[in-house]
């Protein structure tokens, strides 16, 4: 009896002792003066305006001491704000409703894409995607369980088409099915991974081009700057001056007056990549951060949004609407007359 | 044998869950970060028969794996026994392709093979392959002197009775490795299927990974669990069987 009740409490003990330990190894949020800042992917010309705020001196020139992190598969911006790792970060629209359902404390304060840079590609000697009907009988890849498949599935319904009218393929990471002509519409990311293929498949005498959900009236919106509810009611300064420096940043960051002080930057952080490729890059995506001289930088479509959000409870990604359009804090863009 | 698996593993998954557990409450996460117990059953409620089924797939292609590589490994291990060079050659080259990383691998075996089938059986092998080739090799290129020397001296020594001796004596090692090899070859399969299949229950957590859903993940991490435990656990019964019938002789008892 003596002995059951021993190695009961040292169970207990040991329980303890793990979650003691566990505890002590999550770090307080804002605990120093750094700002961790976490970054959706890793550092490439799509994040040209953060790296600019960090190599380019904006951030300390505002007073702050941030340290921008490359983010990659498997890190997730919104989890970290809550454990106290970052304190901003960049998340993508599906990602910010996906946590608003389980409860997460998160706020919007930017969207830095005003147009998804997840579009389609597709050969030119095939004939032009006009209408979404013109998807009717083509091999479409789709990234099983990612925003591509989402999207994908909207515009088919849109265009009253259903998965037996199009032939749908699994895509991985690398691109060999499009370039073996397996698969004839191929998702990209227009800004990073279209170039790359535009300029192979160009090196082989064969053009292309890119199906933009956009121009169908699907707006399923892409990543944005967040912070927690905590850190926007906490520290509303270090927010607002934050913000300005980051997104002064992208503002010179896209000025093609700026180009080769921009691109050098980039090149200390992307060096795999070559010169001609980044300039490229850098081109695809002043258009999907500022579509016209008048559009300011980081303004919320929140337009997009409920549409995004209108999306997700259509094709079940989420069970219950969320009412994202709270947790939108940031400019927002104005509706046009 | 097998209930024993299973229940250790079914401790082994409460206590992690606890621990998981512990961690959201004592720090106040949401459902986002950690899921809670009512997020987790109404996941598995919605889930669980799909990830066994899905299990089941992967589980069928890690059995075809395995057998591979355990055929493979003795056949290998049998052939460079003799030769010193040969074997060191081929523990040289196991332990290389060892150290390459499947994911870098991959790409190269998906443009060859295509996402299907082979490609997850051939990944699913390589990975289960080369410990257990590394073992075999060990065993047998170990000579058994008390027991050969005897064999050899009065010139009855085949290759085959060389074999049989040196696996013989070490059955135990041997079928511990094979258990083991089990749970190698189920890994395999789920990082092939992880990277590029599009069925499975590493295709699954790819896409429940994609939605940031870690009820999911903890839902499939069961499914495996379960199934890895009970295939473990039928591999060692089958191994203890085999050891019994090997060390009693035919009309003899069992000393």
């Amino acid at each position: 009896m003596n002995q059951k009740i021993n190695t009961i409490a040292v169970i207990r003990a040991g329980v303890m002792v793990l979650c003691m330990t566990l505890f002590c190894a999550l770090p307080p949020a804002f605990a120093g003066d750094t700002l961790n800042y976490r970054l959706k992917w890793l550092f490439n010309t799509s994040v040209v305006g953060d790296i600019i705020a960090d190599t380019g001196g904006f951030f300390k020139k505002a007073g702050l001491d941030v340290s921008v992190n490359e983010g990659g598969a498997g890190k997730n911006a919104i989890k970290e704000l809550e454990l106290g790792y970052a304190d901003f970060g960049v998340a993508s629209a599906d990602q910010v409703i996906r946590a608003l359902e389980k409860g997460a404390d998160v706020v919007v304060l930017a969207q830095l894409f005003q147009v998804n840079p997840m579009q389609w590609i597709y050969r030119s000697d095939q004939s032009e995607i006009k209408t979404l009907s013109d998807l009717k009988g083509r091999h479409i890849g789709v990234t099983f369980g990612g925003n591509d498949e989402t999207i994908m599935n909207t515009l088919l319904a849109k265009a009253g088409l259903t998965s037996k009218d199009v032939r749908i393929s699994s895509v991985r990471f690398d691109f060999t099915p499009f370039l073996k002509k397996e698969v004839d519409v191929w998702p990209v990311y227009r800004n990073s991974q279209g170039v790359i293929l535009e300029e192979r498949l160009a090196a082989e005498g064969e053009q292309v081009k890119f199906f933009n959900p956009a121009n169908y009236g699907v707006s399923f919106v892409a990543n944005s700057v967040v912070t927690s509810g905590a850190m926007m009611k906490k520290h509303p300064d270090t927010v607002k001056t934050f913000m300005t420096a980051l997104l002064s940043a992208w503002e010179f960051a896209v000025d093609p007056a700026n180009e080769a002080q921009v691109l050098a930057q980039i090149k200390k952080k992307d060096n795999g990549t070559r010169d001609d490729i980044r300039q490229k890059q850098l081109e695809a995506t002043r258009p999907l951060i500022k579509p016209d001289p008048g559009t300011k930088i980081g303004v919320i479509d929140a337009r997009a949004w409920r549409q995004t959000e209108n999306i997700m409870v259509r094709e079940k990604q989420i069970v219950t609407p969320v009412d994202v359009i709270n947790c939108l804090v940031g400019p927002k863009k104005r509706k046009m007359p | 044998m097998l209930f024993r698996r299973i229940y250790q593993f079914l401790i082994v998954y409460c206590l992690g869950l606890t621990c998981l557990l512990a961690i959201k409450y004592g720090a106040g996460l949401s459902n986002y970060v950690i899921p809670g117990l009512t997020l987790i059953f109404d996941t598995a409620h919605r889930m669980l028969a799909g990830y066994f089924l899905d299990v089941l797939n992967t589980l069928s292609v890690t059995v075809l794996g395995q057998m591979i590589s355990i055929f493979m490994a003795f056949f290998v291990g049998i052939i460079g026994r003799k030769s010193s060079w040969a074997g060191s050659f081929i523990k040289v080259m196991a332990y290389n392709i060892q150290a390459y990383p499947i994911v870098a691998l991959a790409p190269i075996i998906f443009i060859l093979m295509g996402d299907g089938f082979l490609s997850r059986l051939l990944i699913a092998s390589m990975i289960c392959y080369f410990p257990l080739l590394l073992s075999v090799l060990g065993i047998m290129a170990s000579p058994i002197k008390d027991i050969e020397h005897f064999y050899i001296a009065t010139g009855r020594m085949r290759w085959q009775l060389e074999v049989k001796i040196r696996a013989f004596e070490n059955l135990n090692k041997l079928t511990t490795v094979i258990a083991g090899s089990a749970t190698l070859a189920m890994a395999g399969t789920i990082v092939a299927e992880f990277i590029a299949a599009d069925q499975g229950i590493g295709y699954s957590i790819r896409i429940a990974l994609y939605q940031s859903d870690l009820a999911c993940i903890l839902v499939a991490l069961f499914s495996i669990g379960i199934i890895i435990s009970v295939y473990q656990g039928i591999l060692e019964t089958v191994g203890e069987q085999m050891k019994t019938k090997w060390f009693a002789p035919k009309g003899g008892d069992l000393l």
